[in-house]
């Protein structure tokens, strides 16, 4: 409204050199100083600051774009041999479907004529998921024996939210080809897109190529993730005596071994939890309970053997190693 | 401006990329030049000569050359994480284009600014954080529950 309105007072403003240039431009072009271009470009630049920048156009509007070379180009910069029919179906959502079948109704198309002849990716998407979810908890028991099912599922479950998942995606460029109806693309809309990709991909290359592919783009996002960022556990030490007496050891106690500054601002306290009178772990804390708490999370990631110091995950490329079955270090 | 003013950021990669299997960076590579200028002379030589070539090299790489009539021919990359640089090639002879499409298919697209250190590791420590008692031995004794010490 605002800009309108700017817009109206400054044509009228601009008064006549704008009339004598705009008129009949070919016929009363003259080499003059344009002295109407000073305040139409900072009417413009006014008109731009009130407005905000333009909305984001989608890369496959923008010049320079050839869609077959793209998905050809995706598919053997990740180095995988997809077949091009179900890459192209995996970009293509549901959603991208309506809105152009409802644009083509609106442009007076019906019935027949307005149908698109797209397969969407809902099947592959689906696929993929199922994929996607198994191969994952597959791979965290193979590398985690002692990790409990919750544990398992909260790490599967961080590793396909939609934050990971689209962080992946839109370093991997999926975000340009991803068809939706909506400029940025939504993140629901960009994880179904991955989920579809890598059905795609199982598709195409089979079940050991998809889980290379996810080993090498998805499990990466674990690494310098600690398993209680992942998992939050509110309770750590009613967990670790459970876990205890599911093995059958002796329960444990917690002993402050070490006191600081107990008077100051900045106290420290460590505590040790024994059991059979062996330090299971210790854990610092500025009281004694949170010292308790960081002592029980310490313990129970060696229990899990999800220490920091275990032993790194086999990333190595599938042609040297046909079957990875490296299992974690167990830490003392 | 000193360099504690300047931006910086720590060594990283685009989604630990090489850790799992190497990805090509640079998505898409659109030379702008123009047919009849002179300032795109060079870059008219290196399409006749080696365009074809780093279009096979990098199948990874959508190489677009696209004739425009302008006066300073560019070289835009865009790259994985979304990042856009544009190069100008104004009168550079087919050699440097070379070099600068070469050099702009290696690089990762994070920003070129300051490192702060040519290392970076997500541990920091690989002995623990330093506390009041690191490297000092315990002053009651060895450490034991206390119930065996009170016998």
């Amino acid at each position: 409204m605002a800009s309108s309105y700017l817009v109206s007072r400054g044509v009228a403003a601009l008064g006549i050199h704008l009339q004598h240039v705009c008129r009949n431009v070919l016929l009363t072009q003259t080499r003059e100083k344009k002295r109407w271009m000073k305040s139409y470009t900072l009417l413009m630049e006014r008109k731009r600051k009130l407005e905000g920048p333009p909305p984001p156009k989608p890369r496959s509007h923008q010049p320079n774009w050839d869609y077959h070379a793209e998905v050809q180009a995706f598919s053997s910069r990740l180095q995988e041999n997809f077949s091009l029919e179900l890459l192209k179906t995996a970009f293509v959502n549901p959603c991208y479907v309506r809105s152009e079948e409802e644009n083509r109704r609106k442009l007076g198309l019906e019935g027949e004529a307005a149908a698109l002849s797209l397969r969407d990716n809902t099947d592959l998407r689906g696929r993929g998921l199922d994929f996607t979810h198994s191969f994952l908890s597959d791979w965290c028991r193979g590398n985690f024996p002692n990790l409990p099912a919750e544990a398992v599922a909260a790490v599967v479950g961080h590793l396909t939210s939609p934050t990971v998942m689209c962080h992946v995606a839109r370093n991997l460029a999926v975000e340009d080809l991803a068809m939706s109806s909506q400029c940025p693309v939504p993140d629901e809309v960009l994880q179904a897109t991955f989920f579809a990709v890598i059905g795609a991909l199982h598709e195409s290359s089979g079940a050991e190529q998809a889980g290379f592919f996810l080993r090498d783009f998805l499990v990466p996002q674990l690494i310098g993730k600690d398993l209680f960022e992942v998992w939050p556990v509110v309770n750590p030490m009613g967990l670790l005596v459970e876990e205890m007496s599911r093995r059958k050891q002796s329960l444990p106690e917690p002993r402050l071994i070490r006191s600081a500054g107990a008077s100051t601002v900045l106290p420290l306290y460590f505590v040790g939890l024994y059991s059979d009178e062996k330090l299971l772990a210790e854990g610092p804390g500025e009281t004694v309970l949170a010292a308790e708490e960081e002592a029980a999370r310490v313990a129970l990631r060696k229990l899990y053997g999800y220490t920091e110091n275990r032993r790194p995950w086999d990333f190595s490329p599938q042609s040297q190693h046909p079957a990875p079955a490296v299992r974690a270090l167990q830490s003392t | 401006m000193t360099s504690r003013g300047t931006p910086s950021r720590f060594l990283q990669s685009v989604l630990q990329n090489g850790v799992g299997r190497y990805v090509c960076q640079l998505k898409r590579i659109s030379l702008i030049f123009s047919k009849k200028a002179q300032s795109s002379l060079g870059v008219r030589e290196y399409i006749e000569e080696g365009v074809v070539d780093f279009a096979k090299k990098n199948p990874g790489t959508v190489v677009y050359v696209s004739p425009q009539s302008c006066r300073i021919p560019k070289i835009v990359a865009e790259y994985l994480n979304g990042n856009v640089r544009e190069e100008i090639v104004t009168a550079k002879p087919s050699r440097e284009v070379a070099a600068l499409v070469q050099k702009l298919s290696e690089q990762s697209g994070l920003d070129i600014i300051r490192i702060r250190k040519p290392f970076h590791t997500s541990s920091p420590s690989v002995q623990g954080q330093w506390h009041p008692f690191t490297n000092r031995p315990p002053s009651i004794g060895p450490i034991k529950p206390q119930d065996s010490q009170a016998q």
